[in-house]
């Protein structure tokens, strides 16, 4: 289902397994717009209505995998001009992110689908 | 907000934890882990609790990532020393197969128009033969799974 290469034993837990929560969520944050650190945790608590919290050690440990995985890419540009430090490394999805969140969404859609259609998950769906 | 002096305590007690990481990794990202932090701290300031509560939540979950990236380490290290004797395996039974069909044909060439107990190398290529093929399949089966440890240790 995915290209082979991002299946890291350490992004993922098997060959068949989905991305974990953190990888998810940061490929989110940085679908549209290149952000750094902070920006990418912020991005996940709005995005998720703050029912994620990341922390600096979950999140700098899933972009070395990311980085790793050819998931994401450092970039050069800076975009957050308030906030802006040299040292300060803003992060860019990479067309192998891009088509691993699709295939990753597309996923959660084909969940969807089947469980729309299954009168028991109907029911649990309604905490029956 | 939480006042300066507070966050640049903080950092660094924070700077002191990210110590224990591995180097590779503090040296990657020890400051933007910092700076990350600190920027945290500055919008967790709003009451005393609050901030114990956030320094206390930050600073168990680092050390939490801090262990797991050194169980990952230990892991792709037993997983690159795998590979290594994978590697050595698939070569030696390549080697032991190319010297064994080379050992059939010189044995078949000098067989040829023999006859009599000379000319029957039946004995010897059989088991030769054998033993080509079982080579053969420990190198396909060392190359796969060197490949998968490989794949599995993904490109770091």
């Amino acid at each position: 289902m995915y290209p082979r290469r991002i299946y890291c034993a350490f992004v993922v837990k098997s060959a068949d397994s989905p991305l974990t929560p953190a990888v998810l969520h940061i490929l989110l944050a940085l679908a549209h717009e290149e952000r750094h650190g902070y920006g990418i945790m912020k991005q996940v608590e709005s995005d998720s209505a703050g029912k994620v919290r990341m922390g600096p050690g979950t999140l700098y440990g899933s972009l070395g995998r990311m980085l790793e995985a050819g998931l994401i890419r450092e970039s050069d540009k800076r975009v957050d001009r308030e906030m802006d430090d040299e040292r300060r490394i803003y992060y860019a999805i990479s067309d192998l992110g891009r088509t691993t969140l699709a295939a990753e969404l597309q996923r959660y859609r084909d969940v969807l689908t089947v469980a729309r259609r299954s009168p028991r998950a109907r029911d649990f769906a309604h905490g029956t | 907000m939480a006042p300066e002096s507070s966050v640049h305590r903080s950092r660094i007690w924070y700077a002191r934890l990210l110590r224990l990481y591995p180097t590779q990794f503090r040296e990657r990202f020890g400051e933007a882990m910092e700076q990350t932090f600190a920027d945290t701290c500055r919008q967790h300031g709003k009451g005393d609790a609050e901030r114990v509560g956030f320094l206390i939540w930050v600073f168990a979950e680092t050390f939490t990532a801090i262990i797991r990236e050194h169980v990952t380490r230990l892991r792709r290290n037993g997983m690159r020393d795998d590979i290594r004797v994978l590697k050595t395996v698939r070569y030696a039974a390549i080697a032991a197969a190319v010297l064994l069909v080379t050992g059939i044909v010189i044995l078949m060439v000098l067989a040829r128009g023999k006859t009599g107990d000379d000319g029957d190398i039946a004995g010897v290529v059989a088991p030769a033969l054998f033993l080509t093929c079982v080579s053969g399949v420990v190198a396909v089966v060392a190359t796969v799974r060197q490949k998968r440890a490989q794949r599995r240790i993904v490109r770091p």
